[in-house]
């Protein structure tokens, strides 16, 4: 138990949010409050409107909570989120957040390459020569080698969502989230880009946190999470979920 | 290949509205500032059509057909080291009347008619200076014939009750509002002496060559601290300063501007729109990067990127459109001079106007927001 809280990445303690005032109001999260570990592949499923994505943002640090922290790791210290300042945050999210969206959201000028990129020079300050070596090494390792000159309208979608993810990983984030990532995509490339959101936690020790409606992907992922009316649970083994999910 | 300019290119046909608006700026302001310049070269033609390299006047004279008499015996005082002899220039308004009757205002230029004079206009012949020696002669340009009830030469009218006969018609000295009307000293000092007895032993100009433009630059200012009632200029300052009183008192620097600032104003209306909307058009895309905690500063950075090179690819388009209709404007008679100082001037408010479009659509990067990208 030591050894998995000296590896805790990310932890929400007791998050509530609510939308809209009076009889209008709405709570989306009522006090959730979950742990996340380095290299810990996470999954959080639930209806739609159930705050899934309310959540996600909470975590990520783009919606702020109406109470609760969310505490994480930041050069070996801890910090709540939400108590940084706004450009604390953004600095925050530089350094250890990415993210991968249900649409790929790809500068339709850019290569694939151009597209990591950007996030290297503009958010780092990194050398155009050592931005575009390590845009081309990840997009490499992402099985885009040869598709690394190719604007958006030239790849398929999964190819795409293959550069979008690159995008999130390319600076070396501990923390990634994904939100429906597989959506838009068939199976064989959703499994596709599962599988590299699978190796990034086990080979990089980051934390991926995924919302997806897609019961396939819980054969991947080390814990699922059921949110439903703001409330979360957690789920009993993914893998024992999944067979249930496949047999019924 | 900058980021910017990569999307631009590579989405022509969203930025071509914004890139048409500034050349349509650029071109609107080059032309019509070349257009008034080549009307208002008219009004220094005695100047630049003389080969005299200081212009010395009355105190305050503020364009070269507002000159007043100056005592003759100032030429003493140019008597200076690597200076010429001095030479005389008749320059005042006069009343031509027409043989048919009507008369009309005209600007009487008597100078000296030696081949080598400083002061004789540059396109008068050997011919017509020769013909000009007689008194009582002169010589107009052909776009003034009509007003001046002249056909050709032999013709006569009156000035000032003095009848004078026509020698000699040129082409390039045409008039903005008096004729110029050519003539020897012999002339012009009777002309004048009319209406205004003090030409008996008073001119309007002493005309200096000098050794060099260096030398003329220097014996002015020292002309100038030494004699504060004569005004003294060098024939480049004395044109320019012609034109720009001739703009100013027309107020057609005015209408100018007036038409130069409506024009730089749709420009920036439609670049700025053109911005907004192409950032919109990408909002997800800096959303994302916004998420990936990219500084809003950076994404700023990138529309105002835009928004110069649309303004730099607008004034590259718009000059050779600007030359082409000069051209066209000269066949059919107008004067468009487009000096350099005129396509400087013209891209660099342009660029500015692109940038200022540039900062209005700044408002679209402010309101974009990671969050819009979580259903």
């Amino acid at each position: 138990m030591g050894t998995q809280s000296n590896n805790l990445s990310l932890q929400a303690v007791d998050l509530t949010k609510s939308f809209g005032d009076g009889a209008q109001r709405r709570l989306a999260l009522r006090n959730v409050s979950l742990d996340l570990y380095r290299g810990q592949f996470a999954l959080l499923m639930g209806p739609s409107g159930s705050g899934k994505s309310t959540l996600l943002a909470v975590l990520s640090g783009l919606l702020n909570p109406d109470s609760g922290k969310v505490l994480s790791q930041d050069n070996g210290k801890t910090v709540d989120v939400w108590a940084l300042k706004p450009g604390q945050r953004e600095q925050f999210r530089l350094n250890h957040v990415g993210f991968i969206f249900q649409g790929y959201n790809l500068f339709p000028a850019l290569t694939a390459r151009q597209q990591l990129e950007i996030v290297l020079k503009w958010g780092q300050d990194v050398s155009h020569s050592e931005a575009r070596e390590r845009s081309a090494a990840m997009l490499e390792s992402l099985g885009l080698g040869s598709q690394m000159e190719k604007k958006p309208a030239q790849l398929s979608g999964g190819e795409k969502q293959r550069v979008a993810i690159g995008r999130a990983l390319v600076k070396g984030p501990g923390l990634i989230f994904a939100d429906e990532p597989t959506s838009a995509l068939d199976w064989e490339n959703g499994q596709q880009v599962v599988g590299l959101l699978r190796d990034a936690a086990k080979t990089q020790g980051a934390t991926i946190f995924v919302v997806s409606h897609d019961h396939r992907i819980l054969p991947f992922v080390d814990v699922a999470y059921h949110l439903e009316d703001g409330r979360l649970q957690q789920m009993s083994s993914p893998a024992v979920v999944a067979e249930t999910e496949v047999t019924s | 290949m900058s980021y910017a300019l990569q999307t631009l290119w590579h989405e022509k046909t969203r930025y071509a509205a914004g890139v048409g608006a500034v050349a349509f700026s650029a071109l609107l302001i080059a032309l019509q500032v070349g257009l008034l310049l080549g009307l208002f070269e008219m009004t220094s033609i005695p100047v630049d059509h003389t080969t005299a390299d200081i212009w010395v006047g009355a105190n305050d004279v503020p364009s070269v057909d507002l000159g007043r008499p100056i005592p003759s015996s100032y030429m003493a005082r140019l008597d200076k080291p690597g200076v010429q002899m001095p030479e005389l220039l008749y320059l005042a308004f006069a009343n031509w009347t027409k043989q048919s009757g009507g008369s009309n205002l005209c600007t009487i230029v008597g100078s000296g008619m030696g081949a080598d004079d400083a002061g004789a206009a540059d396109v008068l012949t050997p011919e017509m200076r020769l013909a000009l020696s007689e008194p009582r002669t002169v010589v107009v340009d052909r776009s003034d014939l009509d007003r001046l009830g002249v056909q050709e030469v032999g013709d006569k009218g009156t000035i000032n009750g003095v009848e004078v006969r026509l020698v000699g018609i040129v082409s390039e000295l045409r008039s903005l509002a008096a004729p110029w009307v050519f003539c020897s000293h012999t002339t012009a000092q009777e002309i004048l002496v009319v209406t205004n007895p003090q030409y008996r032993d008073h001119t309007t100009f002493l005309l200096v060559r000098c050794d060099s433009k260096q030398r003329a630059k220097e014996v002015a200012a020292e002309l100038k601290k030494e004699y504060p009632e004569m005004s003294v200029e060098t024939a480049d300052d004395f044109s320019t300063k012609t034109r720009i009183y001739w703009l100013t008192r027309t107020k057609a620097g005015v209408a100018l501007g007036y038409a130069a600032l409506l024009g730089l104003l749709v420009g920036a209306l439609i670049t700025a729109q053109t911005l907004y909307a192409a950032t919109m058009a990408s909002a997800k895309e800096f959303a994302t990067l916004l998420a990936l905690g990219i500084p809003r500063r950076k994404i700023a950075g990138m529309v105002l990127a835009q928004s110069f090179w649309v303004g730099i690819v607008g004034v590259v388009l718009a000059y050779p459109v600007v030359y082409g209709l000069g051209k066209l404007a000269e066949t059919a008679g107008a004067r468009v001079h487009l000096r350099w100082e005129v396509i400087l001037g013209a891209s660099v408010l342009t660029m500015m106007t692109s940038i200022l479009a540039g900062v209005f659509a700044l408002r679209s990067v402010r309101g974009i927001e990671p969050m819009s990208l979580l259903r």
